[in-house]
């Protein structure tokens, strides 16, 4: 593909095998990196009762669709809390790509003052445990700014997240920084160069951090657990949790609710797929 | 582009106005409760103007309008409809009450309303068991109920019950009901294995004839005699179920003292030692979903934990049978007995007991007559016919008088030899001492977790000794009460 | 002696770089960072905090169990961060050969289990640890002939399990930041490394593996971050585990916040974890070297 591995256009059959054993390797890996979730989607088709967990066999007895008809049941609010969870983590995703997008790329490539530390800063809060940072979070949330029941209060503490900043500025630091040099020689500003050399360049980069955000405010709970009491305001996590859906021995909806929620990840995935296949193609820029 | 421009710069402004707000804030915690009152009153303003018109109607008397904040997980199954029905009811009566309805998660329940209580802004009424309560005494946001209740309501109450939410001698929570968590059985099984399984339930059993019975049940390679369910954090509900068949109903003796320090630990660690080697348990560790999975394939005679209500379990595993979604290897005829935990010599019959309640919470907004407005509306949830609603989804007597009247009538699909050892177990149920201070209950239960149930695991596995495990509660738990402070004798109630 | 102070051009665009996300960073990750050390010198009460100096770090650090649950912590971290690493880069190199279609696939098929919810993942992998025979993994010893093992409930295996389960769960999002970083490699360098006839390995060694440091480096450190921090699997799969042997720094922290509600010491000790994760990060960064320029 790019170059690493030999093409062996002297031996097709050599380049066959080689690819082969590459592909049962990676497949028998993923099977069981994918055993989790198979047992996920084939147990949501199970009946809508009381169950131990498991009961030992990947397979439900009887396939039904219950646990789906119970879902778009049981509460009004169900394809709402579809909706939110979608608003807050595409607002996340926006947000995180532009600002640590922009904020990375300060960290890697702009030498202002007190970058260092202010990198090291990010980088520090970063490594204290949110069992602790929660409670004044909350505080800061509901009692000072009176956010409950919000979109706000959803968004705002995860909008730029020091992981993303790093990851940005771990990227951007692996392009030349010749290339930046010459444009600016050229008389281009630090935004025209972002927005017109680094961002065209950068789309793989972004799309993983997209999908990344998105998956991590998709799937969390707990914060939007604490910031909402009232059920139009559920994320969707929060709603499978509050009502029966979560009931360990209630496995085939709580697998079905499980797999409803995964389902809008299936498509971002696949619908950002395009990006994260488009190489780098540094060295026709740089001439 | 343009419209994306102007999105971002939106957003950013949004930001720069907020940052604005919390510059003046950075002061530090101390601001954190002055400031969060605002939110209370603006909250009551809207409630007022909600309220005003009924208020005009209904004459000069009526009370300040007033907002009840209430956070539940679902009890039962249908809990969060049950209590908007409640809400209704208790409006309709009292108009110038609005409550303000939470639903929540049974797992997540407890670090919400810990993070919430922490932040000043705890509900005013949230449910938990009585564990809860120690935590919430010692973060100042309990609140004494017998300040705000007619003794004549609160004498409705068992007192039994009532003494679980009591530390230090202040009652700090209204009980919704009280589950027995003993044994359960496969009647056909047990009486192939020589149980006489009636007397069982009526009169109860000594350890000898209990370790007898299991023996006689245990079919190598197909059925165990006992298996209990002991794997992660369900090893609590060995140590708490098995205590009392030594004779440790609590934390603490009647005297105040550390239990888990005396005599009796040290003989039911022994017999646990035995048993774990005897070859009628499972020596390794169980899930707790797979307990009852084990006992309805006819893998084990006896299990645990159990409570009355899985009668129903087994019975609608059965009915499944018919279109197929039953267990593989269902037993088709099994019959679920309710059995208490056997006793070892010298202690009196006994049963574990775990009291749900609804706990009335100090928040910013918590003003005497508040107060008073929740204790009113805590008292109708937990007494009359919603208790006795509640209590019958969980098969069991509601612990009020006027609850238990409220269930006259009803009959639970339950066996009449069940429901008779249910009330017996209820009945032998020890209160933990009322005078447990904050300190000794939050101290009691790090030892629990830290030590106890960490321990008693290796000591399953066969890792540890009886000894080596005693030892290490005698060492921690001096440290934590001082030896004054731990029962080292044998004790009795 | 006074150096004059001049703002440079670069030192303004750098600032409007980095403003939105300091701000926001300021407010809902500094904050509460600071506010939380604060917590750390006081007997927190939601109505009304006493100061007591030092007394929660004295708790902090006499307790023994604090330093076991550190010792767990690093036993884990040792063990899962540099095997996870090497994992997810040797999987994101094996899918390089493959046509784009098939790179796709592959991708997908180990990105996707990420999105399986925490719940049914733990349901699963409890199935898998069972201690009894029916146990996932005790019927493929039975298979192997090997003795059955007490998988969460032995105190030989519990930490083992944990890791196991790390590591075979969620590589998915380091595959595809690796992915990314290998596609970024310009195709330049491997046309000049065939020119010198250097073989596979010799590519990898001297283009691959310097060009993804930084890559390398953001995972390792967000790695060990996390997993300092895990207490997840531990809370849901062991409870801490026999004789504490899986029992967590951040269960520690967790309890003594949300369970015994002495949320001053959960402070204290969320500082101190925070001290031992940043010696650690900065002993990464300085054997990375801080910087790769090219």
């Amino acid at each position: 593909m790019n170059g690493l591995y030999s093409l062996h256009l002297h031996n097709p059959r050599i380049r066959l095998l080689r690819n082969t054993l590459i592909a049962v390797f990676l497949i028998t890996l993923a099977s069981v990196v994918l055993f989790p979730l198979v047992y996920m989607v084939a147990w949501s088709f199970g009946p809508n009762r009381e169950m131990a967990s498991s009961s030992y066999s990947i397979f439900p007895r009887v396939w039904t669709l219950d646990s789906y008809k119970a879902f778009f049941a049981f509460n009004e609010n169900s394809t709402r809390w579809l909706y939110n969870s979608f608003v807050v983590a595409a607002t996340t995703v926006i947000s995180n790509v532009v600002f640590a997008g922009l904020g990375g790329y300060a960290f890697a490539k702009i030498p202002f003052k007190g970058s260092k530390a202010l990198f090291y800063l990010i980088l520090l809060a970063m490594m204290v445990p949110y069992q602790v940072t929660q409670v004044p979070l909350y505080i800061l949330i509901v009692s000072k700014f009176k956010l409950s029941n919000t979109f706000l209060a959803l968004i705002l503490p995860g909008s730029v997240t020091a992981y993303n900043i790093f990851l940005a500025k771990q990227f951007f630091s692996g392009i030349p920084s010749a290339l930046i040099e010459s444009a600016r020689i050229d008389g281009a500003n630090q935004f025209r160069i972002f927005g017109g050399i680094i961002l065209p360049m950068s789309k793989t980069v972004l799309a993983v951090m997209a999908i990344n955000t998105f998956m991590s405010n998709w799937n969390t709970f707990f914060w939007p657990f604490l910031v909402t009491s009232k059920e139009f305001m559920y994320t969707i996590q929060v709603g499978l949790k509050t009502f029966r859906f979560s009931n360990g021995t209630l496995l085939s909806p709580m697998m079905a609710g499980a797999t409803i929620s995964a389902m809008p990840m299936f498509v971002l995935f696949f619908a950002l797929q395009k990006y994260f296949l488009e190489g780098v193609t540094i060295g026709a820029v740089k001439g | 582009m343009k419209k994306l421009v102007a999105t971002l710069l939106a957003a950013a402004m949004a930001m720069s106005l907020l940052t604005g707000c919390s510059g003046g804030n950075s002061g530090g915690n101390e601001t954190a409760s002055t400031t969060a009152a605002t939110t209370a009153a603006a909250k009551e303003e809207t409630t007022a103007a909600a309220a005003e018109t009924t208020a005009a109607e209904t004459e000069a008397e009526t009370p300040d309008p007033d907002t009840i904040a209430v956070m539940v997980p679902p009890v039962t199954g249908d809990y969060p409809e049950l209590m908007e029905k409640w809400i209704a009811e208790y409006t309709a009566d009292h108009p110038w009450i609005t409550v303000d309805l939470t639903n929540t998660s049974w797992n997540e329940n407890p670090d919400k309303i810990s993070t919430m209580a922490l932040s000043g802004e705890a509900p005013d009424i949230v449910m938990n068991d009585f564990k809860m309560l120690g935590t919430l005494v010692e973060m100042g946001v309990a609140v004494n109920v017998a300040d705000y209740m007619d003794p004549e309501a609160l004498a409705d109450y068992d007192q039994n019950a009532l003494d679980y939410l009591t530390l230090e001698g202040t009652l700090y929570a209204l009980p919704l009901y009280m589950t027995i968590q003993a044994l359960g059985g496969n009647k056909a099984m047990m009486e192939a294995a020589g149980a006489d399984v009636e007397k069982i339930q009526t009169e109860g059993w000594t350890w000898d004839e209990f370790l007898e019975i299991i023996k006689n049940g245990t079919v190598k390679d197909q059925t165990w005699g006992l298996t209990f369910a002991s794997a992660g954090s369900s090893t609590k509900d060995f140590v708490n179920i098995f205590g009392v068949a030594a004779g440790i109903n609590n934390d603490f003796t009647p005297s105040l003292k550390y239990a888990y320090t005396s005599e009796n630990m040290k003989n039911l660690l022994s017999t646990v030692e035995t048993l774990v080697s005897s070859g009628y348990m499972p020596n390794y560790g169980v899930e707790a979903g797979q307990r009852l999975v084990m006992l309805q394939t006819g893998q084990t005679m006896v299990t645990g934990k159990a409570m009355p209500l899985f009668e129903s379990n087994v019975k609608n595993n059965i009915a499944a049978l018919a279109d197929g979604s039953a267990l593989e290897g269902t037993v088709e005829d099994l019959e679920y007995v309710f059995l208490p935990v056997p006793t070892l010599e010298n202690v009196q019959p006994a049963c574990y007991g775990i009291v749900d309640c609804l706990i009335p919470c100090r928040n910013q907004n918590s003003t005497d007559e508040h107060l008073k407005n929740v204790c009113d509306f805590l008292n109708f949830l937990t007494s009359g016919e919603r208790i006795a609603e509640v209590a019958n989804q969980v098969y069991l007597p509601a612990v009020c008088e006027s609850g238990r009247k409220a269930q006259e009538g009803t009959v639970l699909d339950q066996s009449d030899a069940n429901a008779a050892a249910s009330e017996r177990c209820l009945g032998l149920v020890i209160a933990p001492p009322t005078g447990v201070t904050t300190e000794q209950s939050a101290n009691a239960d790090t030892i629990m977790t830290e030590v106890i149930v960490p321990k008693f695991q290796a000591l399953i596995a066969g890792e540890t000794t009886a000894d080596d495990m005693y030892q290490a509660i005698c060492d921690a738990a001096f440290a934590a009460f001082g030896e004054d402070g731990c029962e080292t004798g044998f004790f009795t109630y | 002696m006074k150096k004059k102070f001049r703002i440079k051009r670069d030192d303004i665009d750098g600032y409007l770089f980095i403003l939105v996300a300091l701000v926001i960073f300021s407010v809902f990750t500094i904050y509460p960072v600071i506010s939380a050390v604060i917590t750390s010198f006081q007997n927190y009460k939601p109505f009304g905090s006493e100061w007591v100096q030092f007394d929660n770090y004295k708790t902090a650090l006499s307790n023994s169990l604090f330093y076991k649950s550190i010792k767990n912590t690093a036993v884990y971290t040792l063990l899962t961060v540099p095997f996870s690493l090497v994992i997810a880069f040797v999987v994101a190199l094996l899918i390089m050969p493959f046509k784009k279609k098939t790179q796709s696939l592959f991708k997908a098929l180990y990105y996707i289990p990420a999105v399986a919810s925490g719940v049914a993942t733990s349901v699963v992998w409890l199935w898998i640890y069972d201690s009894s025979p029916s146990g996932l993994f005790n019927q493929l010893m039975k298979f192997l002939h090997l003795p059955m093992q007490n998988w969460l409930a032995s105190s030989k295996t519990a930490m083992l399990s944990l890791i196991i389960m790390s590591l075979l769960n969620g590589q998915g999002s380091s595959i595809i930041i690796y992915i990314a970083a290998l596609l970024g490699i310009d195709t330049s360098y491997f046309e000049a490394a065939d020119i010198d006839g250097a073989s596979f390995l010799q590519k990898v060694r001297y283009i691959v593996l310097p060009l993804c440091k930084p890559t390398t480096l953001f995972l390792l450190v967000t790695g060990i971050i996390n997993s300092f921090q895990v207490f997840q699997n531990a809370y849901m799969m062991t409870g801490g585990g026999p004789d504490n042997n899986t029992t967590m720094i951040g269960l520690l922290i967790f309890n003594n916040a949300f369970v015994y509600g002495k949320y001053g010491l959960a402070c204290a000790q969320g500082v101190l974890l925070t001290i031992i994760i940043a010696g650690l990060t900065a002993i990464q960064f300085r054997v990375a070297g801080d910087d790769v320029e090219y």
